[in-house]
């Protein structure tokens, strides 16, 4: 068992808590260059993405990575979650796992 | 579905509790349960590999393991597969759910088995159930189940899920057996589920101060159930009493008046009621 990596649950919002650890998120796709994502996180505010995205991006992609400053992430691993996905939970779940049900997941 | 191995272990193969492992082999001598407690510690519990880390052992030489004060035996990990390794008889690969990453290992004796291995891959999220061993020292998954997560949101479903089972035994832990408040929603969790059927009474209508017809309604409800209508002698009175926790006085008005309706209809003697709709 390996538990000296974990990737924290963040939404725009607890990135700025972070910053400087390994972090993971969900962004909606915005605006996609060579080497950067611009990306609208599940609480709603304007996130970067940093890194080598993959060619075929979806609507909706997590990605895990450090957190370099509080708006953006520089990615190691991206995972498209394909166009439809629901903000809105996983929004609360980053809420939850930062708050009271932290002891569960760092 | 057994095959494979030739012993075939009855307790073993019917303690999966729903799950059916496609394994008949259960090697670190888990067969003894007696059927009682069987059925408690084969419950599913989701877990994320940080709670898995912190589990301890519970006293017992059966290696099980303790979660907020549950058995924990079954376990359901979603998270991305890594390392995956593929021998002879059994894969071994590793489940980041970026709490930790924790060793997994799947026997594969049969075809189901591997082809169910070989459509996951590195870097894909997956769906892991298996019963969590330690071995010296060290937590191991022998999963029975791997599958590639289709949709996404199950991802946050699952942290859901695992933080509400981990409030739920956490307030059970500290209540000990007295029954929750009935927040308890009915059937998506198979957590030890020693105080549930105490709440089933939190599905009827509050008593109402209407009085005799209240009453009526939930007599009438609760002989309707599908699990009532199917008996063929009916409910007996004293059960309604007990069921529904209202006066024999009010229960035995309300078996009147539904009977003169029309509703209801007694059986093998004049306290045996069944409902004459289909429910």
């Amino acid at each position: 068992m390996d538990m000296s990596n974990p990737a924290v649950f963040v939404n725009a919002e607890f990135l700025k808590e972070h910053v400087g650890r390994k972090v993971r998120t969900v962004v909606q796709v915005m605006q996609s260059d060579g080497d950067k994502v611009i990306g609208k996180s599940t609480d709603e505010k304007e996130l970067v993405v940093k890194g080598n995205p993959p060619n075929a991006l979806s609507t909706f992609v997590e990605v895990i990575g450090i957190a370099d400053t509080i708006q953006s992430i520089e990615a190691e691993i991206w995972t498209n979650f394909g166009d439809t996905f629901d903000v809105n939970s996983y929004d609360k779940v980053c809420r939850l796992a930062n708050g009271d049900s932290k002891h569960l997941f760092i | 579905m057994y095959g494979g191995n030739n012993q075939f272990d009855g307790n073993a193969a019917f303690s999966g509790g729903g799950f059916m492992p496609s394994q008949a082999t259960q090697t670190v001598g888990d067969h003894s349960f007696s059927p009682a407690k069987n059925r408690d510690s084969q419950t599913l519990i989701p877990l994320t590999v940080k709670q898995i880390s912190e589990a301890f052992q519970s006293s017992d030489d059966k290696t099980n393991f303790l979660v907020d004060g549950v058995d924990v035996n079954n376990v359901k990990l979603v998270g991305i597969l890594c390392n995956k390794v593929e021998r002879v008889t059994d894969v071994s690969f590793g489940v980041d759910d970026g709490t930790g990453r924790l060793d997994c290992f799947r026997w594969v004796n049969e075809a189901v088995d591997t082809k169910e291995m070989e459509a996951v891959t590195n870097g894909m999220y997956v769906r892991v159930h298996g019963h969590l061993k330690g071995f010296h020292g060290k937590k191991q998954l022998m999963a029975y189940s791997v599958r590639p997560v289709d949709d996404y949101n199950e991802i946050a479903y699952h942290f859901a899920q695992v933080i509400y089972v981990h409030s739920y035994n956490s307030l059970r832990k500290q209540h000990d057996s007295s029954s929750m408040p009935s927040q308890v929603p009915s059937s998506a969790f198979n957590t030890p589920l020693k105080g549930y059927q105490a709440s089933a009474s939190n599905q009827f209508p509050g008593y109402s101060m209407d009085g005799i017809r209240g009453v009526d309604k939930m007599v009438l409800d609760y002989l309707q159930q599908p699990s009532c209508l199917a008996l063929e002698k009916g409910v007996h009175r004293n059960q309604l009493v007990q069921q529904l926790q209202l006066p024999s006085e009010k229960i035995s008005e309300a078996l009147d008046s539904l009977e003169s309706e029309g509703l209801i209809y007694t059986t093998i003697d004049e306290f045996h009621y069944k409902s004459t709709g289909n429910g």
